[in-house]
């Protein structure tokens, strides 16, 4: 118990930054901030309240009409096709997620080694990372497309998991698909930061371990996590939120479907516009997801600031 | 001694597996890549074969196309767009990242969150009232439209990580300039600002990679005349079929200026991507 605490004290040690005099009372600061400030409520803010003004409207044909209240909201929430497409997305993040952060931990340890070649290795680690994730959905179109596809016809057709037809057109296995594509492109970023990570760790703590005898996987769980935790958790919670809004991979591969088992909010957000050319649901949809995220914006920002002093 | 060598001898070994391991990982999430970039080249007969066609005679084919089809002007209004929007960001986003690292100001907390919360708001969200607002003032499918688009994210984002570099620059060094009697935007000038050009270097360059690589928006509120490379890959989708040759050749030649300058710039852009978690 003496040195879990120990090792948390460190952990505490290591995360406090150097003395941060601020200057007090000064104008030149609101001065500074405020071209940024003005034009973020004008690009962020104003879209938010006209959203806001329209999901309470009937917009017939793009015209804004008569003032309908929260009718909006109720066709949007009392359609399972909404909360469908929340469901998509859980599923999505509760997968993608999860694997995404053990690889990228496995990954960053065995980087993390006495290993050659680093130099080469790292470098090619962020190539999937920085693919416009619209190339990302074509690559792996090629990769998995029905009958000619790299993978389509060496792996799963010989694994009898399709047949002549690509993943993309099986209800069942769409969303897996899209999943092993959001795997593919962030395991190699998480792999990235988490040895980043690892690198900027104090030794101290290690060699006052290793003269107690601890074993690795002891100063692993003891050291390296409690002081890998700030860093954890904001990698976890932006790939939540990013994985959340995915749309372009859905959008080029599969469109939503089949059916709309792949219809991730973003997605329906897309149809609810230029399909449905519902634009009052769709304004109730953005103030509905705005209002969701800014909540876990607030959640992690509180959590990653003054628990983890992530920032 | 003689205990010494086989232990030396364990290690080399264990050196020798972990590369391995961490090299044969690499390349094979690596394969799609290197599979989408020989289609550069092969043949569209075969290309669509099965078995699969592993060795054939290179073409040039699709490479012709490309040209003729106008993926240059498409070329053309990614750089203007993302160039534009990121110098903005830098102009507008330097001044007001560094008040935050320094200043004790009125709810700065609350107007931080509001930066992240304009950074992490999902862009289908925000695009919906857009398009609806550009509609009526006749933004739709204009350059600017889709530079001040970038700036919800990007402002928001450049802002957020340029902060943790701003707070990395000693105070002393301010101060010990304001004793002297410099005003304060000379400090800023002079002192501040050559201290944190890697931070704003890296910075600046994720915000053109983010509007480089952006779909949505340039999909919603782009379109005819004002079509960025991300929304002119699709237009290789037609009703006859997908030119995957040019489709690999576009998708490989916009990634490869991005992979060159994270290359050079490594240790800040896993900092920029972290929103500062990780210090370099």
């Amino acid at each position: 118990m003496a040195s879990i605490l120990n090792s948390e004290s460190l952990a505490r040690d290591a995360r406090t930054t150097p003395s941060r005099r601020r200057t007090k009372g000064s104008h030149f600061g609101y001065l500074l901030i405020a071209p940024t400030m003005i034009t973020l409520v004008v690009v962020g803010l104003v879209p938010f309240l006209y959203a806001i003004y329209i999901s309470l409207h009937d917009v017939p044909y793009g015209r804004v009409g008569e003032f309908t209240g929260l009718s909006n909201y109720r066709a949007l929430l009392w359609d399972g096709r909404f909360w469908h497409s929340v469901w998509v997305a859980l599923v999505f993040v509760g997968i993608a997620v999860p694997i995404e952060f053990v690889l990228g931990m496995l990954g960053a340890l065995v980087l993390n080694q006495k290993i050659k070649l680093r130099g080469v290795i790292v470098p090619m680690l962020f190539v999937p990372t920085m693919m416009a994730p619209i190339v990302v959905a074509l690559l792996w179109k090629i990769m998995l497309a029905g009958s000619w596809g790299l993978i389509s016809y060496n792996v799963l057709e010989r694994l009898k998991i399709v047949s002549e037809t690509s993943v993309f057109g099986s209800a069942d296995l769409a969303l897996y698909a899209l999943i092993l594509i959001d795997v593919w492109q962030w395991t190699p970023f998480m792999i990235i930061a988490f040895y980043a990570g690892l690198q900027a760790l104090p030794l101290n703590p290690y060699r006052a371990a290793q003269v107690d005898g601890a074993s690795p996987l002891q100063m692993f769980v003891r050291i390296t996590l409690p002081l890998m935790m700030p860093l954890m958790a904001v990698m976890v919670l932006l790939r939540i939120i990013d994985a959340f809004k995915v749309f372009d991979t859905i959008f080029l591969l599969t469109g939503g479907g089949p059916g709309n088992a792949t219809e991730s909010p973003s997605m329906l957000g897309y149809k609810l516009v230029f399909e449905f050319w519902k634009l009052g649901e769709a304004s109730a949809f953005a103030v509905i997801i705005w209002v969701l995220f800014f909540v876990f914006c607030n959640v992690f920002y509180q959590i990653a600031k003054n628990r983890l002093k992530a920032f | 001694m003689s205990a010494s060598i086989p232990r030396a001898a364990r290690a080399q070994r264990g050196v020798v597996l972990f590369t391995l391991l961490a090299l044969g990982c690499t390349i094979t999430l690596l394969l799609p890549v290197a599979w989408m970039a020989t289609m550069m080249v092969k043949p569209e007969a075969e290309m669509f074969a099965r078995p699969t066609v592993w060795l054939f005679e290179p073409t040039l084919a699709h490479f012709e196309y490309v040209l003729e089809a106008g993926f240059l002007s498409s070329l053309a209004t990614s750089l203007v767009v993302a160039g534009a929007s990121t110098a903005l960001v830098v102009l507008i986003g330097t001044p007001a990242a560094y008040a935050f690292a320094r200043f004790e100001m009125w709810r700065r907390d609350d107007m931080f969150l509001f930066i992240l919360a304009t950074r992490m708001a999902p862009p289908v969200a925000l695009v919906i009232p857009l398009y609806l607002i550009y509609a009526k003032v006749g933004l739709l499918d204009t350059h600017l439209g889709l530079i001040l688009a970038y700036l919800t994210f990007n402002l928001s984002f450049y802002v957020w990580v340029l902060r943790s570099f701003c707070r990395d620059v000693p105070v002393e060094l301010e101060e010990a300039a304001l004793i002297e009697g410099y005003p304060r935007w000379q400090v800023l000038l002079k002192i501040t600002l050559p201290m944190l050009r890697p931070g704003i270097v890296s910075s600046a360059v994720l915000s053109f990679i983010f509007a480089w690589n952006e779909f949505l928006y340039a999909f919603m509120l782009g379109g005819r005349t004002v079509k960025t490379l991300p929304v002119a890959i699709p237009t290789l989708i037609t009703a006859q079929g997908v030119k995957w040759g040019e489709v690999a050749i576009v998708g490989i030649s916009a990634l490869l200026p991005v992979l060159l300058v994270v290359f050079t710039l490594q240790r800040y852009i896993v900092r920029g991507l972290t929103l500062g978690a990780v210090k370099g």
